[in-house]
């Protein structure tokens, strides 16, 4: 996994490897709850989030998606080249939505002596609503 | 409604102890396989010194500290109103198992915000740079917190 990209491998409209998630699951909550340290019931019991205006119950930590998305950027560009990696949370996700992470490379350069990339990421689910956008950038190695 | 006084405040440093138990247990909570965060010699032949820390672990003592709870009831924000709007991570070097990694968490910013139906938010910007056992800097965090008025 995440073998050695290098720049050259890269163009401006290069896409990342789609990575598909879910679908999720109540008990993926409690085991990420666990894992991450963000116990907010609104997660984890559904008496608390209807009290509070879910109709549905228990609503997903934005946090896990953003940790979908850094699996699927990470299963493409080694952690080790990654140096910024931002999202926007745009949208509620639910027990039940399978979760797709795509992305695009927008933007390729040299920069203080790095060769960086921009690459814009989407989390959408299964109806296209859309869960999280952001982007990351990377510094990647030339092959010469 | 957010205390707009609060902006430049810093709260008390957190300060975390990396596990490798952790690094496989968010791995897992998330669902990935990438060897590099469960095994130590697949990361060592990818080029690492250890396991690295995912690249969303900052969440890990920002929560479990209870760090952010404590912020947002000093900020005067209404819990139940609260939304995670934001967040970005910029990574200056590894996080392993064995750092002891510390961060300032300060109010960067608050904003009030009208959405397109005309609902006004405070938008609340935390910051966090981290830094480890050798005083290197490792890594800087930038939460947006939005509170619906």
């Amino acid at each position: 996994m995440a073998h050695q990209i290098y720049f050259e491998d890269i163009a401006i409209g290069t896409q990342m490897p789609t990575l598909i998630k879910g679908p999720l699951v109540k008990l993926q909550h409690v085991i990420y709850a666990g894992a991450s340290g963000d116990f907010n019931p609104l997660h984890t019991d559904d008496d608390f989030a209807r009290a509070v205006g879910m109709k549905d119950g228990v609503i997903t930590h934005g946090m896990l998606i953003m940790g979908f998305v850094g699996q699927a950027i990470t299963g493409w560009i080694p952690k080790k080249n990654l140096k910024r990696f931002g999202v926007r949370f745009a949208g509620m996700t639910k027990p039940g939505n399978t979760i797709t992470i795509t992305g695009k490379v927008i933007d390729k350069r040299n920069q203080g002596g790095e060769n960086l990339i921009t690459c814009e990421v989407i989390a959408v689910d299964e109806a296209g609503d859309v869960k999280v956008t952001g982007s990351f950038d990377a510094a990647l190695p030339t092959k010469a | 409604m957010a205390d707009k006084s609060k902006v430049g405040k810093e709260y008390a440093p957190v300060t975390w102890e990396v596990e490798r138990g952790k690094i496989r247990e968010l791995a897992k909570a998330i669902g990935d396989p990438n060897p590099i965060y469960m095994d130590k010699d697949a990361a060592i032949s990818q080029g690492y010194k250890d396991c690295p820390a995912p690249a969303t672990f900052l969440t890990v003592p920002m929560m479990w500290s209870s760090s952010m709870p404590v912020l947002i009831t000093d900020l005067a924000i209404n819990f139940m109103m609260v939304l995670h709007g934001e967040e970005q991570y910029e990574y200056y070097q590894e996080i392993y198992p064995g750092d002891v990694i510390t961060a300032t968490p300060k109010v960067a910013a608050i904003e009030e915000k009208t959405n397109k139906a005309g609902k006004k938010m405070d938008m609340v910007t935390i910051e966090g740079l981290y830094t480890n056992q050798r005083g290197e800097k490792v890594a800087k965090a930038t939460s947006l917190l939005v509170e619906r008025k």
